[in-house]
């Protein structure tokens, strides 16, 4: 009946009609650049040093390799041990993230929504999380793991690093459900939705970009965590990849050209999943901030 | 389908009153539109109809029984709202389903269901579409269609035309209007706008300051305001209104000029009033007395033309046939019927002419 142009969509739609002087652009290009070199060429170093040598590495730090030592990746990928640490990081993370999506959504779609008597007080308690890192509290943790009979076990850091790792998450999660609009619920209430119906049916289908960004998150803190692991794991077999890399220094010496190697690899799924959720973290950090 | 019932319906916040003793009746099929200014309660009543809102003190039956605690799902009622509030992760099936689905319905009765409700509102080559593929007119009859799959006891709108441009709005009144008369379910329509109001309803129900002002027949309203602010709030362009006094049985200006009405009871001279006259009702030739000022503004609309003229002191709007031409700064003198005067009491704004 109402037969009328397809919406405009944003993404695709020109931002603004100027285009940019030659000068401007240049600018923008060479500033740009520089940004992108600060971050790139750390990786990029890191990465090319895992071929060499120690004593190309030792004269030659920036330079591309004298001879590509390619043995040095191939023992680490063909090694049982690198496998076995990623294996753990990858539990330790995923059971991580597993648990702080879990608890941090739900608590912060009732601080969203429900009022009650308390909630800021008990928001607040959550927030205060935020002001103490793990490493101040690490002696006080590491008895609380010990009396529980966690000590050794994924559990002993998965549970310290939820804890740590909620408090910005229902923040983050909080914010952005605030920021969906009432008359959905209302709308969904009217069709016969509870809390629950509404959580599960519209608000998690709806939270794809903030599930995506809390999730890059906590997984990226938990795969880079090491003082945890190191206090509460003593079992070679059950260490996450931060732990392996002391294999490689030696009483006198350190072979960096393997932990080079052994970091690219490490680092290698945290980039993929990065960029694979990069479009939603945009999102989801950003959502809500302009209407 | 049910008839709906509030017996002294009020809400407050706290010490603040927003809505105090309503009273209406909406019969079985009645389609009641409640209209008011912004800030008037008039979608807090809704929002309390449809179980969204807390009820402070009184009662509201659906189908004779009363619904106070019963929550939207269980009062059957189903809300169109503002914003349309679709779900934008579902298609258009899903959105008009979702409500079966959570009642647990069989899928051959929902998919029959979604299919008798997307063909009465034209919507079946769209139902593997999403929201945000729709115009703002589709979508509007999306959310009529969540609302008629369910076979709702009452209807509920709130305000669903305001975010259309104008002329798809006027085509989507048309279709509410089918539709109510298709379905025939009892509905309660809140708007702002008082032609969608006088336009769509059975009845109107002006509300101010959370008080019932008159309900009755759209014409009811015109013809017979109970007091100045329905009189001002229904017609468009509003009511012309001027301070006068009652000297000798006429409405007496402060500038001379007198306005001869049917008075409906015992006036008391010297009693202050508040006189009444539509734009439409002035007349450029007649008997009687007459007003006479110059012309300040003219607005042609094509079929009418809205002038403005200078009359007893203040801006006075006066419709005339597009087809008259009239000059501005020129004088017109105007005559009005004496049962098209409505004088009001100063006071209470109560009517007290016969019209």
């Amino acid at each position: 009946m109402t037969d009328s142009a397809p919406p405009i969509d944003a993404a695709i739609a020109p931002s603004s009609g100027r285009s940019l002087g030659i000068k401007t652009k240049t600018y923008f290009y060479a500033a740009l650049l520089i940004v992108a070199a600060v971050v790139l060429v750390p990786l990029i170093t890191t990465a090319l040093g895992g071929f060499k040598t120690l004593g190309d590495l030792r004269g030659n730090a920036f330079g591309l390799p004298q001879t590509w030592m390619v043995s040095n990746y191939a023992d680490i990928l063909f090694s049982q041990r690198y496998w076995l640490q990623m294996g753990n990081s990858l539990l330790i993370a995923g059971l991580t993230v597993f648990l702080v999506l879990t608890l941090a959504a739900m608590a912060a779609f009732v601080f969203a929504h429900v009022r009650f008597f308390g909630s800021d007080h008990l928001l607040n308690y959550f927030l205060i999380g935020l002001m103490f890192p793990a490493a101040t509290a690490i002696l006080p943790l590491f008895i609380r793991i010990r009396d529980l009979g966690l000590l050794d076990t994924y559990w002993g850091v998965v549970l310290p690093q939820v804890a740590f790792g909620l408090g910005m998450s229902i923040l983050l999660f909080r914010n952005y459900f605030r920021g969906m609009p009432s008359e959905l619920f209302d709308a969904a209430f009217v069709d016969g939705a509870g809390y629950f119906r509404f959580f599960w049916h519209i608000t998690l289908p709806l939270s794809r970009p903030i599930i995506a960004t809390v999730g890059i998150i906590t997984f990226v803190g938990s795969w880079n965590s090491y003082i945890l692991p190191l206090i509460m794991l003593n079992s070679e077999s059950k260490y996450p990849w931060p732990l392996g890399i002391m294999v490689y220094r030696g009483e006198f010496s350190t072979d960096w050209q393997l932990i080079l190697a052994f970091i690219t690899l490490t680092i290698t799924p945290t980039i993929i999943v990065f960029f694979a959720a990069q479009k939603h973290i945009i999102a989801g950090l950003t959502a809500g901030a302009v209407k | 389908m049910a008839g709906l019932e509030l017996r002294n319906l009020a809400k407050s916040y706290g010490m603040v009153s927003v809505i105090e003793g309503i009273n209406l009746d909406v019969k079985d099929g009645e389609f009641v539109a409640l209209v008011g200014p912004s800030g008037c309660g008039k979608s807090t009543i809704l929002r309390m109809i449809a179980g969204l809102e807390d009820i402070t003190e009184g009662d509201i039956y659906i189908g004779g029984e009363v619904v106070n605690e019963l929550t939207p799902k269980e009062r059957n009622i189903a809300m169109v709202f503002q914003s349309y509030a679709l779900y934008p992760h579902m298609t258009v099936y899903r959105n008009m389903a979702f409500n079966l689905e959570l009642a647990g319905r069989p899928k051959a009765e929902i998919d029959q269901r979604v299919r008798v409700a997307a063909k009465m509102l034209e919507l079946e080559p769209l139902l593997d579409r999403k929201p945000s593929q729709l115009s703002g007119g589709q979508r509007q009859r999306v959310a009529m269609g969540r609302a008629v799959v369910r076979n709702p006891s009452v209807f509920l709108f709130d305000e669903p035309l305001s975010n259309l441009d104008a002329k798809l709005r006027v085509q989507m009144r048309a279709e509410i209007k089918l539709l109510h008369k298709k379905v025939g379910v009892t509905s309660v329509y809140v708007t702002h706008d008082q032609v969608e109001a006088m336009t769509l309803a059975d009845r109107v129900v002006v509300l101010d300051k959370g008080i019932i002002q008159q309900a009755g027949s759209p014409m009811e309203l015109y013809r017979q305001p109970a007091n100045t602010f329905v009189a001002g709030f229904i017609g468009s362009p509003s009511m012309n209104f001027f301070a006068a006094t009652i000297v000798g049985g006429v409405a007496k200006m402060e500038t001379g000029e007198a306005f001869p009405f049917n008075p409906r009871e015992q006036l008391a001279e010297g009693q202050a009033v508040t006189v009444g006259v539509r734009p439409e009702h002035f007349q450029r030739s007649g008997s009687g007395p007459s007003l006479s000022g110059p012309i300040d503004i003219v607005e042609p609309t094509g079929g009418l033309t809205f002038v403005t003229v200078h009359l007893a002191g203040q801006p006075t709007v006066v419709t005339i046939s597009g087809d008259d031409t009239v000059k501005l700064g020129a004088s017109l003198t105007l005559f009005t019927q004496p049962e098209q005067v409505y004088v009001f009491d100063g006071a209470s704004g109560r009517r007290i002419s016969e019209n």
